[in-house]
């Protein structure tokens, strides 16, 4: 199966921040995102049965809506769910071919069209369901951070964010040596001894009711430090925000479906 | 400045014995502060007419056969009735204009197809309702970036070609030849004051003017070339308290936002409600036919008032206990034609939903099938049940519903099997009382009283758990109209080559 890189000392690891607490669920991350990886690099984000009666198409982005808790204490929960680029990604050490591998400079988690042979043990071991296999190309396609857009040099750098990023409607101003600005969420640089766990991705306020903190995947507390910016480390897991590390359980159970692309 | 709004009765659209001159009655005693128009009332007093005939309905980007329209049933039963004694159709003659096959599109003898936003100049004018914020005035335009490659043509070309052919004012010069090419000239040419245009960016010979100056033949150019959009930022200490800033109103004069620098009052008291009142009261020329004396009176009040919804005062409202209103999806704002083969995998078919306690308390379940009864009919629908909802009020997205065969969606399409409209139970008609007639709307402005509704759910029986009730038969796809695609692959070419 394929390895994972020994990150070099010092390297970037990308990941997203999304704050559940001002997602809406208005989708526009998820049209965004199929718009833009339609017309590049992972085209065509294939559509079967368009205009029947089983649509179904592949999307890197989607956002479930679940209703939590009872009477006054219910919440709707948005969660956008794409891939977390793990620190330790099953799907990639489930690979038979070394087509999905987990980028050393960065940390971001890709599939090599060219080597996949659509096994789809991939989307077997996520967790999260994050995969999307193109049946019609025969290939799995996932999230790629749109690294197609944030590395382009040629780029004022507030544009070289994730689709996603760019166009929810609540996102935050972007702060120098932040590398995106999301969904309320952020990109986060995090340094490479962050810990074993997944990668930085939900963005919790200490206060948040526990039903809440939905798919809460971080390293361990304290450890994840933002680069950049020339201040002290803001901590993922610092004062104000917790980190949660039981993604699996709280985002599956007890969760009651709205209304979901899937 | 104000556009088109009513000082007092004196500003209303009726003739001399008080009869509207508006098909929608707009403007008139029945809807005095009409701004919005009252298309809900169109297809009714077209085919009624009331208060006159018309020979020809001529609409656009208004799908009145289906989802907009307070009742889709009774609007194509209108469309469609004939006169027995002269055999012609009582609405002779519908013209519509769609870049889509929405269901009205079936309903029309003439059909101007339209194009979509990516085939035609557009812009978002300070007139309408433009791009800018608290922070200061912004508007923007949209630019082809696709040759049509078929038979359409922008709606806004083929308005100024009717207006020029007809030889309406302000589309031909006084030696009768046409004064605007097509809409890309009007955009930049039409003046509605000496000054003041659709666009309010880069005016006058030199492209330098801000909010007012001569037109500027190369206006869209330099929209262009500035991202299609214009933005004035407001210096800071113009920022607020707007109504009351002098250096804001004089600036606003300036940009030609408003006629003159003088404060703005804040009427809590409105002048213009009270003339209407007055007006009701016997007061002044313009008076109100005697069967609206009454009701102008009561509800032309210069101060705030609530009164319960007309439908709750109604005789037998207690048959129907549950508020019924919709909503909008997020992700359908700003898509007119309502779904796409990407959206409609995002909301394909839409539920009532019902608070937890109401469902269980008519043996409801998630998924199963029942009744929506109102005083104007019935449909059948698959529930939700959730918390966050109040236990007297039931709801579902709005729109997604479509009826069978149209879009060019397959006949089994969930979006006309399973998904429906609230629409079928609502009614733009209160039943008429000593007033006559009467609209199911707000007295004053003619605002359509969707969320006036009132409902009460009864569960399906066993065998009648299948599809939505109306289920109208599926439209025929229109001649020339390809089947849709089985698959979707746009930009294969562009991905990499194994």
């Amino acid at each position: 199966m394929t390895s994972l890189p020994q990150p070099a000392k010092g390297a970037t690891k990308l990941g997203l921040v999304i704050d559940l607490d001002t997602c809406v669920g208005c989708h526009a991350c998820v049209v965004n995102c199929k718009e833009w990886n339609a017309s590049g690099h992972s085209a065509p984000m294939t559509d079967q049965d368009p205009y029947g009666s089983k649509p179904d198409g592949v999307w890197f982005n989607r956002v479930h809506s679940y209703e939590a808790g009872t009477g006054t204490q219910s919440r709707t929960v948005n969660f956008p769910r794409s891939c977390l680029h793990c620190e330790t990604p099953a799907c990639v050490t489930v690979c038979p071919t070394g087509a999905s591998y987990k980028r050393a400079e960065d940390g971001i988690v890709l599939v090599n069209a060219d080597a996949c042979i659509g096994c789809k043990l991939c989307s077997w071991a996520c967790p999260y369901g994050a995969r999307e296999y193109d049946s019609d190309a025969g290939v799995m396609k996932k999230c790629t951070l749109r690294i197609d857009r944030i590395y382009n040099q040629t780029l004022p750098k507030h544009d070289r964010t994730p689709a996603c990023v760019s166009t929810c409607p609540f996102r935050r101003p972007g702060r120098p040596g932040q590398r995106g600005v999301a969904a309320g969420g952020r990109a986060w640089r995090v340094r490479p001894d962050a810990g074993d766990g997944l990668r930085a991705h939900q963005q919790i306020p200490a206060a948040a009711p526990a039903h809440r903190i939905v798919a809460a995947a971080a390293a361990a507390p304290g450890r994840n430090r933002r680069r950049g910016g020339g201040r002290a480390a803001a901590r993922l897991g610092g004062p104000g925000f917790v980190a949660v590390k039981q993604e699996k359980t709280l985002l599956f159970s007890g969760k009651r479906a709205l209304f979901s692309l899937d | 400045m104000a556009l088109g709004f009513p000082r007092g009765p004196e500003d209303l659209m009726v003739a001399a014995d008080g009869t509207p001159l508006r098909l929608d009655k707009a403007f008139s005693w029945e809807a005095p502060l009409g701004l919005h128009g009252m298309m809900h009332t169109v297809l009714a007093n077209a085919h009624a007419g009331d208060p006159y005939k018309i020979d020809v309905l001529f609409m656009y980007m208004a799908n009145m056969a289906w989802n907009s329209s307070m009742n889709p049933g009774e609007a194509t039963r209108m469309m469609t009735e004939k006169d027995p004694a002269t055999g012609e159709y009582r609405i002779p003659h519908i013209i519509y204009s769609d870049a889509f096959f929405s269901e009205t599109v079936a309903f029309a003898d003439l059909i101007l197809p339209d194009t979509t936003y990516l085939e035609r100049w557009d812009c978002i004018s300070l007139l309408d309702r433009p791009i800018g914020s608290a922070h200061g005035p912004a508007d923007a335009i949209r630019q082809p970036i696709l040759a049509p490659d078929r038979d359409v043509r922008p709606f806004q070309d083929v308005l100024i070609e009717l207006g020029t052919r007809l030889k309406l004012p302000g589309f031909v010069a006084a030696d009768g030849s046409r004064v605007y090419a097509d809409y890309k000239e009007y955009i930049w040419k039409h003046e509605r004051k000496p000054g003041t245009g659709p666009l309010a960016g880069f005016r006058g010979a030199d492209g330098a003017g801000d909010g007012v100056g001569a037109p500027n033949p190369g206006q869209l150019d330099a929209y262009v070339a500035n991202g299609c959009f214009w933005r004035y930022d407001l210096p800071h200490e113009q920022g607020y308290f707007k109504h009351a800033n002098k250096a804001y109103l004089e600036n606003a004069v300036r940009l030609g936002m408003v006629g003159t620098a003088d404060q703005i009052v804040l009427q809590l008291y409105s002048e213009p409600l009270a003339k209407f009142r007055l007006a009701a009261q016997g007061h002044g020329p313009v008076q109100p036919p005697d069967r609206l004396r009454a009701r102008t009176a009561r509800f032309a009040d210069p101060l705030p008032i609530w009164y319960p919804p007309f439908e709750e005062e109604m005789e037998g409202a207690a048959a129907y206990p549950l508020h019924a209103d919709t909503q909008r999806p997020a992700a359908m704002y700003h898509s007119w034609h309502s779904q796409n083969a990407w959206l409609r995998q995002i909301h394909g078919q839409n539920s009532l939903f019902i608070h937890r306690a109401t469902a269980e308390g008519l043996g409801l379940a998630d998924d199963d099938w029942a009744w929506v009864i109102s005083r104007n009919g019935r449909a059948r629908v698959q529930v939700r049940l959730m918390e966050g909802v109040n236990p007297g009020t039931v709801w579902t997205w709005n729109a997604i519903g479509k009826r069978s065969g149209a879009w060019n969606l397959a006949d089994d399409a969930a979006e006309s099997r399973v998904g429906f409209l609230l629409n079928h139970v609502l009614s733009e008609f209160l039943p008429p009382d000593d007033t006559g007639k009467r609209l199911n709307a707000d007295p004053m402005t003619g605002q359509a009283a969707w969320y006036d509704a009132r409902v009460r759910i009864e569960k399906a029986a066993p065998d009648e758990a299948s599809e939505t009730v109306p289920y109208p038969a599926a439209l025929r796809r229109p001649k020339g109209m390809a089947a849709a695609p089985s698959i979707l692959r746009y930009n294969a070419s562009k991905a990499p080559t194994p």
